[in-house]
């Protein structure tokens, strides 16, 4: 299904470009998010799909399954290439990037409770990781985008009950799989781009314009 | 003067690009390869005077394929190309044998600096 999706939506030739587009923006905000938070951080090859809104649920169930529920960030982001990214990690990861992102015990001994502090762990890793794929994506494409705050979409989500599409059913996602791997741990995730007809075409375009301007 | 070169990248999209910044006025060979151990194979049967090698790549990766062919020819000449330059891959990758670095996307800047160091190391 999906893949009738991607064939309808994306030629084979642009599918190739999309993909290398997005190698090698997560591969450039891997470098740049590792000198953020100076951990070793790899980003895996990005796999790929192009789904409508209305199947997002389905998909997301049959990849998650053995995980029950997810975490979402939102983020929406503006330019000519625009929409919504949604960043999913299976529940728990909140606490793995929390020990990652706190060794030194810093924030533990504040006054923050322990929910507060794994929610905007969660959020700020979404900003960090959001804001590099897509300023990459922007910058290769010759696109400048701006960024709404990051906001917890849905905490603990189970999938299964989740009869509703969180996007417009006739919207167009790009679903991009990687599992990033911060030092000895790796946090499966799930970044979604959900955007529009207007978005795709301006896409199509500047992919091209892209492999062009290689002379 | 370099005669051939071995681009070794899953993407064909990468190595289009790749191709399209080399200097076409040197008549290099171009061999392709679009994974580690095909890289691998074809640097063996071609012996090729420079290989660019990707570093993220299905079957083997880029890491294990320069590893390989640096372990059984210390000679070879490989320059990484990766969009991913942090200092533990850039130490890691060094440290395994490659000769140098280029950023992905390329540039014809880096690619021509990229050849004048393979053409330096192959006349030492």
């Amino acid at each position: 299904m999906t893949a009738e999706i991607l064939n309808n939506i994306f030629a084979q030739d642009e599918k190739d470009i999309l993909q290398e587009v997005m190698n090698i923006a997560f591969g450039q905000a891997s470098a740049e998010l590792a000198e953020v938070i100076d951990i070793f951080v790899i980003l895996s090859v990005p796999d790929i799909q192009v789904l409508q809104g209305s199947d997002l649920p389905g998909y997301l169930c049959r990849e998650l399954q053995t995980s029950g529920t997810v975490n979402i960030i939102e983020q929406n982001f503006l330019g000519k290439f625009a929409g919504q990214a949604l960043l999913i990690f299976p529940s728990g990861a909140e606490k793995d990037l929390l020990t990652l992102f706190n060794q030194d015990q810093e924030f533990i001994n504040n006054d923050i409770d322990m929910d507060t502090l794994e929610r905007e762990t969660l959020i700020e890793v979404g900003n960090i990781l959001i804001g590099a794929c897509i300023g990459k994506i922007a910058e290769l494409l010759a696109d400048v985008v701006t960024y709404d705050p990051p906001r917890l979409m849905a905490k603990d989500l189970c999938l299964e009950d989740c009869n509703k599409s969180p996007v417009a059913p006739d919207s167009f996602v790009i679903s991009i799989r990687t599992v990033f791997r911060f030092e000895e741990q790796n946090v499966e995730g799930y970044l979604f781009l959900i955007t529009n007809q207007k978005s795709i075409d301006w896409l199509k375009k500047a992919l091209f314009a892209f492999l062009e301007s290689f002379g | 003067m370099l005669k051939s070169i071995l681009i070794v990248d899953d993407s064909p999209v990468a190595r289009m690009i790749m191709k399209k910044c080399l200097p076409t006025d040197h008549g290099l060979t171009i061999y392709e390869a679009s994974n580690g151990q095909e890289g691998v194979e074809r640097y063996f049967s071609h012996k090729p005077d420079l290989t660019f090698m990707d570093l993220t790549m299905p079957v083997m990766d880029g890491f294990q394929a320069l590893s390989t062919i640096k372990q059984r020819d210390p000679d070879a000449v490989i320059i990484v190309a990766t969009a991913d330059i942090q200092e533990k891959v850039l130490s890691r990758v060094t440290t395994l044998g490659a000769l140098h670095t280029i950023k992905k996307p390329p540039s014809k800047e880096a690619l021509k600096d990229a050849l004048e160091r393979a053409t330096q190391a192959l006349k030492h």
